[in-house]
This record gives structure tokens, sequence and C-alpha cells, in this order.
């Protein structure tokens, strides 16, 4: 219904379920990507943080930081598999 | 030459190339025919049906089966041939096998027993799974869509594939990594024992609604751990496939504009040394230790 208004207003051509795809995949990876890159800023900064604080900790915490590293970056990874899925399925 | 100037040089150079591309080819226009995705299309190269289900050979089996072989020969050649004075490959084998066993396997699994039992299935899943990464970024002729006419010979081109980068075998190892986890807590704890530790400690004063909302919860948690596992690994190889794939051409030659290759090509490279260097043994890493995780906490004496 609102799409039939929208329609004539800004004389869309071609297929209107492909743009709305595209602007699935566009929007769901770049706002999942946001998240991700403030999460990993977090991680990086706290780890430079308690380096700073306790250098004698360093080789512990490195472990740790590459584990929260991937964990963190695997969310921006799963809302850009779920916009490639929604776009070409 | 002061250090601004030659940043400003090459800058200029890189977007010079991409306008004097973009004056001289122009845009041909959007292309039809290319379909990118198809890369990642499993055609059946050898049909095989066993009892209704498809057994094909495809570009994922021969992976997969590469991927084995390596892990097998290079580790056995490898531990046959060692010597007192390391070489450069002993020396690297030699630290990867350390960080399984110290860093992954004892540092997650607080068992003496457990960790010696688990070692071997935890460092097998770290090295099947670099190696299958690693050999992602090879480019091999398996590309059988578009051939390529050399003396009347039609090859397949190149291409990059990897075996992780299919759902199916991250979720089969993920599987495997679940049920080895509950069946080693149902052995150390019991069949009721074990589900009782799921509920965490503290909580012996609350009503049972409450309990069960938490057990309820935690139930989920552990539903959901396969999925999140195996889809983290493949959702990392396959987004840096994409990302090389586009980067490196894909994007210029599906909108036709080869100014935006000239563009796009140094990130590619960029993305090859980051995943080269950084994903393919982190995500390896990342599995095992979320393996050992699991089977730690799920033997742990107090959850």
């Amino acid at each position: 219904m609102a799409v039939d208004l929208i329609l004539p207003l800004a004389e869309v051509t071609g297929d209107v379920t492909d743009a709305g795809k595209a602007i699935a995949l566009g929007v769901g990876a770049g706002l999942g990507s946001i998240g991700a890159g403030i999460g990993i800023g977090i991680i990086f900064g706290k780890e430079i943080e308690s380096v700073a604080r306790q250098p004698e900790m360093k080789d512990e915490l490195q472990s740790i930081r590459w584990l929260g590293f991937a964990l963190t970056e695997a969310v921006a990874f799963y809302t850009f598999i779920f916009g490639l899925i929604a776009f070409f399925l | 030459m002061s250090r601004k100037a030659k940043v400003f040089i090459a800058l200029g150079i890189y977007f010079g190339i991409t306008a004097i591309l973009l004056v001289v080819a122009g845009s041909a226009g959007e292309n039809e025919e290319f379909q990118p995705q198809n890369e990642f299309l499993l055609e059946p190269w050898i049909a095989l049906s066993i009892g209704g289900i498809d057994f094909s050979i495809t570009k994922a089996v021969l992976y997969l089966a590469l991927a084995s072989a390596l892990t097998i020969g290079v580790m056995t050649f490898i531990a046959r041939r060692m010597t007192r004075e390391p070489n450069k490959v002993q020396m690297a084998v030699e630290l990867a096998y350390d960080l399984t066993r110290d860093n992954i396997t004892k540092g997650n699994i607080p068992d003496e027993k457990l960790a010696r039992r688990y070692f071997p299935y935890l460092a097998g899943l770290f090295f099947f799974i670099w190696f299958s990464n690693m050999l992602g970024y090879l480019p091999l002729p398996t590309n059988t869509e578009h051939k390529v006419d050399i003396f009347g010979l039609e090859l397949p081109t190149f291409a990059i594939y990897a075996a992780t980068a299919n759902i199916s075998i991250p979720l089969v190892l993920a599987l495997i990594s679940t049920a080895v986890y509950h069946v080693e807590g149902i052995r150390a704890k019991g069949f009721f024992g074990y589900f009782k530790s799921w509920l965490p400690p503290g909580l012996e004063s609350m009503n049972p609604f409450g309990k069960a909302a938490i057990f309820s919860i935690e139930a989920i948690s552990h539903l959901v751990r396969p999925i999140s596992l195996s889809v983290r690994l493949f959702a990392n190889i396959l987004a840096g496939h994409l990302l090389i794939l586009f980067m490196a051409g894909g994007l210029a030659v599906l909108l036709g504009l080869a100014a935006l290759g000239a563009l796009t090509f140094p990130m590619a490279f960029a993305f090859f040394v980051f995943e080269i260097g950084l994903v393919a043994t982190l995500q390896a890493f990342i599995f095992s230790t979320l393996t050992a995780i699991y089977i730690g906490g799920a033997t742990a004496e107090s959850h």
C-alpha cells in the first residue's frame, strides 16, 4: 500500500525488490560494523591501559586480547552474512 | 624531498591513474553476464548419488581432501625428520605445537588427564582449520565455469576457494565439538548432575520458577554455541574471500568501470595480507580455544 503511493512520486524504474535487498545488505552490514568497531576499539584500548599499568602482564593479556578481538569481529561478519543471504536468496 | 611531498606525489599517482583510466576507458555499462556469486556455487564434477544422498565430487570436496592430506602429510613429514638443530620450518611447527598444548589445551582444561586426552583433538582441529584456511588463499585452477583456451586445451581458470568458506565443514566440526563437551560433562558429573551444573552458583534460595527461567536461558546459550562457533569461522573466511574477489576486480567488471579497478586493487592487496597474516591463524586459534573452553567449563567442579 505504502509502496504504491511512493513509487509514482519517486518515479522508480527497475525492480523494487532488488533495491530493497541492496539497501538491506548495505544498511545491515554497515550498522553491524559500527558495533563491532566500537567493541574492537574498547578491547584494544583497555588492553593498552592495562599493559601501561602492569607491563609484566603483557604476555597473559595477549591471548585474551586476540580471543576478544576475534569474538567481537565475528559480529560484523554475522550481519554481513545475513545481509548476503537476504541479497542472494 | 620531504615526507609530506612524497605522500602527496604517491596519492597523486594513485588518483591520477584512476582519472586517466576513467577518461580513456570510460564506462562499459553494467555487466549482466558476470555472476560473482557463482564462484561459491558447487558444480558437481563427478555426479555421485548413494541412496538418494548427494555425494558428488565438487570443488569443496577437492579442497577438503587437499587440506586433510596437507595436514597429515606435512605434520608427519616434519615429525619424522626432527633434528636437534631445528631449521625454520621445524621451529615454526614446534611453536604451533607448544601453542596448542600449553596455551589452548592446558590453559583452558585444568584437569591434567582430560587435557592429555583432548590435546590430539584440539591440535588436530587447529592444524586442519589452519591448513584449510591458508589453502584458501592459494589460487588453484578450479574455476570450471570460465574456461581458458591454451593451445586448444580447455583448462579451468584460477580461483580461490576454501573448504571452510562452505558452511557444512565448520558446522560438522562445531557439532563434533559440541557433542564432545556435552559427553565429557555427563561423564564427569553424571546425567542430572551435568544439567544441574548449568545453573550458576548462588541460586540455592531461589524459587523453582526463577531457576527454570535461568535454566532455559542457559539451555538457549548452549544451543547457540554450535551455531556461533560454525558461523564465525565460515563468515570470516567467506567475507575475506568476497572482499578479495570484489576488490581485485570483481567490482570493476560488474560495473564496467575500469577506473574503479585501479582504485580498489591496492585495497585487495591489503585485505589479502590481512587475511593471511591474521585472520587465517586467528580463526583456527579461536575455534580450538573455544572448544577447549567449552570442555573445561563442562567438566569444571563449580560452574
